[in-house]
């Protein structure tokens, strides 16, 4: 009956033994592989904190009217799309590039041509260019030198 | 006595005088000296009054009345000066008006008794090139009496947006003015110049309170001549001034008053809760701070391509183009983004469009897009590139140009295959002002072709049945205009802004023709503009239409497709006044 049945306390002890030693014999192999595994996984943690802050600045920069950000001439603003799909980041396995995929309505503004009545009276009146709101997935390169993130390509 | 009210030349033909300061000056002194004119009676009860007022980064005046006629006035703290000044009222406004001795400036001010606020606008001559255009600033502000400072002020508004109005003043004259924008009017002199055309002028409206507005319009562009009023909008009354110089170069000065009446309220297009005014953004100095009196007025005559004789047969040679290839890049592109599709029902068809009093012109379609036409059964044939689009089951439109006829002439025509008729713009240029501006003749005819057997004595007609109304066509994306059809013989456009507010504004001479029921054939030419005859065969059965440009400029000799979807925004009842 009970006999079969090892008190649980022990078996655990006895497990815990088995468990220990893994973990004993862990201490020594184990646990030096949860460890580089833990810091892989602690500097690719990093490294997309690290873009997502890179990504809020670069968007600062384009709504705040710098057009050196890297950008087609007639975007006015983006911003962030909460209904459409997550921010995706994908770090290279050699953790020096990365690309950001961010879902964001863009807000975009061309010039009317000037060659009508309707388009010069649009002008005279301040008011010469179309304005419309664009959802585009912007995927942006980033590579990574000397510690720090920097912003390639914006597609 | 015999005569009629029609001048000699319209407004936008008249070569204004440019009059030089000590020209104005010298009219201006006296009229300071004595104040403005009134036909009516004047307001009573200032003599030994006072009155302060103080407005929101603008002046402070102070006022002494030393009669129903004399005041002296001090700015900002300064000298008194004394001057002639003339006042109106209306229940608890009050509107007085004078000028500054010495100076071409001077202020008019309207006051509301009930809330103690005032707006002040300040007018003067001499502050553009042309110095007899009135530059105007507007100022709102309070009467200081001691007690608080209301905390409320008049402002800029467009709840007059879509208003029209029959006015008679006290000096017989007699308008139609309407306000389809916010920052424009348009405006018809029945009597002083017999009603043919309306004219734009860029325009404030400022709300005192429910029932009370004032309006202004400076005749930019025209005599320069500067014209407010206060409108009760409950009576229908209006009392105001008129400031400028006339095309003969005279001097006015009045105060009026006027009885109206309510010709109709169009739609407005700005979102439910907007009542802003000013739509239209005012010019910034270098300091990037607003300028004292700017504000955008639309001057096409500057900016017009100006060509001679010459110069068109030369462009016309080298550079005429029916219906090119586009992108839809907006500006001309644009205005065919919502055409409607060009359509080959003529392709392969013979036949003859007879014109009464005009040409007879036969074709042979080879395409959708390449006929060719003779003229009076003379000479040869003439290839042409054209484009027709089917307006309505069997009724199209389509055009092109006249390669070698003297005037560079192109036809723009709506041709019925079930009524057998034909109407015909047939545009021109070497017109009398400038050679590349175009004309524009109408020619009724009938259809003759092989199963058609054409009316012998009906034929479409000019209408009056477009009078009054409003119809918004939007080509494309951001290129959205309004036209207003004020008169018999005028087209005016407005165009709107980014919120949906009318802004600017202009007009030029037009023509109706009837073509089914619901469906109009229309043109105007944008004289003393871009010099381009227009045209659309507007459909209000499918609230869409099919239309042709015909231009002339540097760039050559253009004709174009132009289509919009349209909706109705409202009729003015405007019949009985022509």
């Amino acid at each position: 009956m009970t006999k079969d049945i090892t008190p649980t306390r022990r078996r655990f002890l006895k497990g815990g033994a088995l468990l220990a030693a893994p973990v004993a014999i862990a201490s020594v192999s184990a646990v030096a592989l949860a460890d580089d595994g833990l810091k892989a996984r602690v500097r690719r943690l990093e490294d997309e904190a690290a873009i997502r802050e890179l990504h809020q600045s670069w968007l600062r920069q384009v709504n705040t009217g710098d057009r050196d950000a890297l950008l087609d001439s007639a975007v006015r603003r983006i911003t962030a799309d909460h209904t459409g799909a997550p921010d995706k980041i994908e770090i290279a396995a050699d953790g020096r590039s990365a690309v950001g995929c961010f879902d964001h309505a863009v807000d975009v503004e061309t010039p009317l041509a000037n060659d009508c009545t309707l388009a010069q009276m649009a002008h005279a009146q301040g008011y010469g260019t179309i304005c419309r709101t664009e959802r585009r997935m912007l995927t942006i390169d980033y590579t990574k030198s000397s510690g720090c993130w920097k912003i390639g390509k914006v597609a | 006595m015999l005569g009629t009210p029609y001048p000699e030349k319209q407004m936008h033909r008249i070569a204004y005088t440019k009059l030089t300061k000590e020209q104005i000056a010298a009219q201006l002194d006296p009229v300071a000296q004595r104040g403005p004119t009134c036909v009516s009676p004047l307001a009573t009860d200032f003599a030994g009054e006072s009155l302060k007022i103080v407005t929101d980064d603008g002046p402070a005046l102070k006022y002494e009345f030393a009669s129903n006629t004399e005041l002296s006035v001090a700015e900002d703290g300064g000298k008194a000066i004394h001057a002639g000044f003339g006042a109106l009222e209306m229940d608890h406004i009050c509107l007085f008006t004078h000028m500054i001795p010495g100076t071409q400036r001077g202020y008019t001010v309207v006051v509301d008794r009930k809330s103690r606020l005032a707006t002040v606008i300040e007018l003067w001559f001499s502050g553009y090139e042309d110095n007899r255009e009135v530059q105007r600033q507007i100022y709102y502000g309070y009467i200081d009496g001691g007690g608080d400072v209301p905390k409320k002020r008049h402002e800029p508004t467009d709840r007059l947006e879509g208003r029209g109005y029959h006015w008679r003043q006290d000096t017989g004259m007699e308008t139609l003015e309407y306000y389809p924008s916010a920052g424009y009017s348009h405006f018809v002199e029945l009597s002083r110049t017999g009603g043919e055309l309306g004219f734009c002028a860029p325009s404030d409206y400022v709300m005192l309170d429910n029932d009370f507005f004032v309006y202004t319009r400076t005749e930019c562009e025209f005599s320069g001549a500067f014209t407010a009023y206060v409108i009760d909008m409950n009576r229908t009354e209006q009392m105001g001034l008129r400031l400028g110089f006339d095309e003969g170069d005279n001097l006015q000065y009045y105060l009026f008053r006027g009885h109206g009446d309510i010709v109709g309220q169009i739609a407005r297009f700005e979102k439910f809760g907007d009542y802003s005014g000013d739509p239209i953004p005012a010019p910034k100095g270098k300091d990037g701070k607003p300028v004292k009196g700017g504000r955008m007025v639309y001057r096409p005559i500057k900016t017009m391509e100006k060509l001679t004789q010459e110069e068109v047969a030369k462009v016309v040679k080298e550079k005429s183009a029916a219906f090119p290839d586009r992108t839809a890049t907006g500006g001309a592109a644009g205005m065919a983004t919502n055409a409607l599709p060009a359509n080959d029902f003529l392709a392969g068809k013979t036949f003859t469009l007879r014109y009464d009093n005009g040409p007879v012109m036969e074709y042979k379609v080879d395409s959708a897009d390449e006929l060719n036409w003779r003229m009076d059964g003379e000479g040869e044939w003439t290839k042409a590139r054209y484009q027709a689009y089917e307006v309505a089951p069997g009724l199209f439109l389509f055009g092109h140009l006249l390669e070698g006829a003297p005037n560079h002439d192109g036809h723009i025509i709506a041709v019925d295959f079930h009524q057998g008729l034909v109407t015909c713009y047939n545009g021109f240029l070497n017109t009398p002002y400038f050679a590349n501006e175009a004309g524009a003749r109408i020619l009724f005819g009938v259809l003759e072709m092989h199963g058609i057997q054409p009316p012998m004595y009906r034929r479409h007609g000019r209408t009056t049945e477009m009078l009054g109304r409003c119809i918004t066509y939007s080509y494309a994306p951001g290129l959205t205009s309004m036209h207003l059809y004020s008169t018999p013989h005028t087209v005016s456009w407005i165009i709107f802004t980014p919120d949906g507010h009318g802004g600017m504004e202009w007009s030029g001479p037009g023509g109706f023709v009837k073509i089914r029921d619901g469906i109009y054939f229309m043109y105007w030419l944008e004289e003393a503009c871009n010099g381009t005859l227009g045209t659309i065969l507007l459909n209000l059965n499918i609230m869409h239409d099919a239309g042709i440009g015909y231009f002339c400029g540097a760039r050559g000799l253009d004709m174009s497709q132009i289509g919009a979807v349209v909706r109705h925004a409202g009729k003015f009842e405007v019949d009985k006044y022509f």
